[in-house]
């Protein structure tokens, strides 16, 4: 099956199953309404926002760090992980904007992809395809090929088990002896300082456990008002992405605590010690004061204006890729977001139907349009 | 690519401005449709083609004629010598005639004393748009405006989505305040047959709303549509690869044969309600214009 076959199936079946799942749950939509006002919210007034979810995330106990930029973001990470760490990583898109794992490995630490995709993209040596499913564009033949290289009883006529079996066989291996787990967000409640994840596989919930240090690195347009506001995004986000209810959302609330003693809440207990949230800008700030482009900032990040987007059906990650980990239509604009690249817009054809399946309702023809027009006034 | 847009802009700008056409064009051709019904010369009331359906297999190829119409320069003879191999084939000529002149007394019917710019009709601009030259697109616009203006054209009838489109974003951009309409959205009871899948333009269908007055017109005329809401909902349903041409002649047909694929796995035939769509879709599969099945 070729690319634009594979790509063809899966956006069916994705359609089929967020209608499918939109009739079972109605009040996705009234949560995803609502959200978007929340996040407008933040959006006219981010700066404002940021403050406070930092104060907040140190009234916890964590450690709150505002990265302007990629190098800033790099430094700060580099500089809690320090060298000859074994670092366990969730999918994190920020993290692949700042080109996080490759800088902690220069600085000699093991550092381990635990998504599934992420992790079958990692010993490929490849690039995220998706932003949900990042190993979308691998067959069982190519995951098994990738696989073999950690476990040589996989073959191509391994079973889709007998490979995820293997992949977690050896990921258990590097999470027992892990200093460092670091994650994304999908949303960060400004009202308490709050992170909170939604996944399928478990492995965010062993990332943010299991070793004594949890950095989560997100940006800073992940913001919401409250962690009400927070749950909502997962729940949306999981349901737009296609798998609901999603089988874990996690929340992390600065370094594990207990107040079994006289009530009183003290860190650590069981979990990390330390919890370090770097709120990333790259752009965001800016993206956020420009009224052509700030709508952009609502993106939830559930990948389904992908599948609705002719050149991404054709291009797959030849489009952005591998400039940004951001693709298809939301790709376009984060990639002019993050990086300044107002080319890949040209291939837009304007088919529309990438706002017609966005649950945050954003224009993204007219913010790309606009990215479009900047290009052309370099031409 | 970065090189081809800066090179359409320049081509594009300087043939519209200098003559309302994107490229040197034979006008007799453009106009044969109206030449054989006595459509009046301009009016109050004026169908608008914007060249589409005439020139659809022209635009497809823009990539292809680019570097020869640079080449062109300035010289009105060359554009001459130009306009006679840049020109569609005699059959799509036909086709077109028989389209337009359809749609003509289609619309004559509820709508009396339409008249047509003929030689005069200038281009709307739609490409300086989908490409994003915006600055370019709403100097153009004011130009058109005031020709439109200077004829005396108080209403303007659209005969495709992308001219439709173009006049709504002037109208937004520029203040254009003579009113349009697309003709599927004024004719009244028309009679069709056949049985097809829709291809929708995704200008009608996200852009300006017309998603189910285009499919209800064909209904209503008798059309029998097979849908499958994978294929041809309003979300998924997507584009024939016709605005990336101008760009990359190899992605759009890439689109295009993917799309065509899709449609025919819901059924043979293809209905289709944009000349761009046609010229597209065409190589892959069998298509016909919603203006060749109705009447």
């Amino acid at each position: 099956m070729n690319w634009v076959e594979l790509i063809s199936m899966v956006s069916a079946g994705n359609y089929n199953e967020v209608e499918s799942i939109l009739r079972e749950y109605p009040y996705i939509v009234e949560l995803a309404d609502h959200l978007r006002e929340q996040k407008m919210k933040v959006i006219e007034n981010l700066g404002t926002y940021v403050d406070i979810t930092m104060r907040n995330v140190e009234k916890l106990g964590g450690h709150a760090y505002l990265a302007k930029n990629k190098d800033d973001a790099r430094k700060i990470a580099g500089e809690i992980v320090g060298e000859n760490k074994t670092v366990v990583f969730s999918k994190t898109n920020a993290a692949y904007e700042v080109g996080l794992r490759e800088y902690l490995e220069s600085r000699h630490n093991e550092v381990w992809e635990t998504d599934l995709g992420e992790y079958l993209v990692q010993i490929s040596k490849g690039w995220p395809t998706h932003i949900v499913a990042p190993a979308l564009d691998m067959t069982r033949e190519d995951a098994a090929k990738a696989v073999r290289k950690i476990d040589p009883s996989i073959n191509e006529n391994s079973k889709v088990e007998d490979i995820v079996a293997a992949v977690r066989k050896f990921l258990m291996t590097k999470y027992v002896k892990a200093d460092v787990g670091i994650t994304g967000a999908n949303a960060v409640a400004a009202d308490s300082g709050a992170i909170a994840l939604v996944e399928n596989e478990g492995n965010i919930r062993i990332d943010t456990v299991m070793p004594q240090v949890h950095i989560s690195i997100t940006g800073i347009d992940k913001i919401v008002p409250t962690l009400r506001d927070a749950m909502d995004e997962v729940m949306v986000q999981a349901a737009y992405a296609g798998i609901y209810p999603p089988t874990y959302i996690n929340v992390t609330a600065g370094p594990s605590s207990t107040a079994d003693i006289e009530l009183k809440r003290v860190s650590p207990a069981t979990g990390p010690k330390d919890f370090h949230l770097i709120l990333l800008d790259d752009g965001r700030m800016d993206a956020s004061q420009n009224p052509d482009l700030k709508e952009a900032l609502l993106c939830i990040k559930c990948g389904r204006c992908y599948f609705s987007c002719p050149i991404y059906r054709i291009l797959g990650k030849d489009w952005v890729s591998t400039k940004s980990p951001y693709n298809g239509p939301t790709g376009v604009m984060w990639n002019y977001i993050t990086n300044k690249d107002p080319w890949p817009a040209s291939y837009c054809v304007h088919s529309g139907g990438c706002k017609e399946v966005c649950p945050m309702k954003i224009n993204i023809p007219e913010v790309i349009k606009y990215i479009k027009y900047m290009g052309s006034k370099n031409l | 690519m970065k090189k081809q847009e800066g090179l359409i802009r320049s081509v594009l700008y300087k043939n519209l401005m200098e003559d309302y056409t994107p490229f040197p064009l034979d006008k007799k051709l453009a106009v044969k449709w109206a030449a054989g019904l006595n459509v009046p010369r301009g009016g109050r009331v004026i169908i608008y083609t914007s060249y589409m359906y005439q020139m659809a297999s022209v635009f497809k190829s823009y990539e292809k004629y680019v570097p020869t119409l640079g080449s062109l320069g300035k010289s009105r003879i060359l554009a001459s010598i130009g306009s006679r191999f840049i020109k569609p084939s005699d059959e799509d000529v036909e086709r077109s005639v028989k389209i337009l002149q359809n749609i003509y007394r289609m619309v004559s019917r509820v709508k009396a004393d339409v008249g047509y710019l003929y030689e005069e009709e200038p281009y709307s601009g739609s490409l300086l748009y989908e490409l994003g030259f915006l600055d370019e697109f709403k100097e153009y616009g004011r130009k058109v405006l005031q020709f439109f203006r200077e004829k005396g054209v108080e209403e303007i009838i659209t005969v495709d989505p992308h001219t439709t489109n173009t006049l709504a974003n002037l109208k937004k951009y520029i203040n254009f305040d003579i009113p349009f309409r697309n003709y599927i959205s004024m004719i009244g009871t028309v009679k069709g047959s056949g049985k097809f899948v829709m291809h929708d333009s995704c200008l009608y269908s996200r852009f300006l709303d017309m998603y189910d007055t285009v499919r209800d017109k064909a209904k209503s005329a008798g059309i029998e549509l097979i849908e499958d809401p994978t294929v041809t909902g309003k979300g998924v349903g997507f584009c024939c690869g016709g605005p990336v041409g101008p760009l990359n002649d190899e992605l759009s047909n890439n689109i295009a044969r993917a799309r065509a694929a899709a449609l025919k796995s819901v059924y043979e035939n293809v209905l289709v309600a944009c000349p761009l769509c046609y010229v597209n879709l065409e190589p892959y599969c069998n298509v016909r214009d919603l203006a060749e099945v109705i009447e």
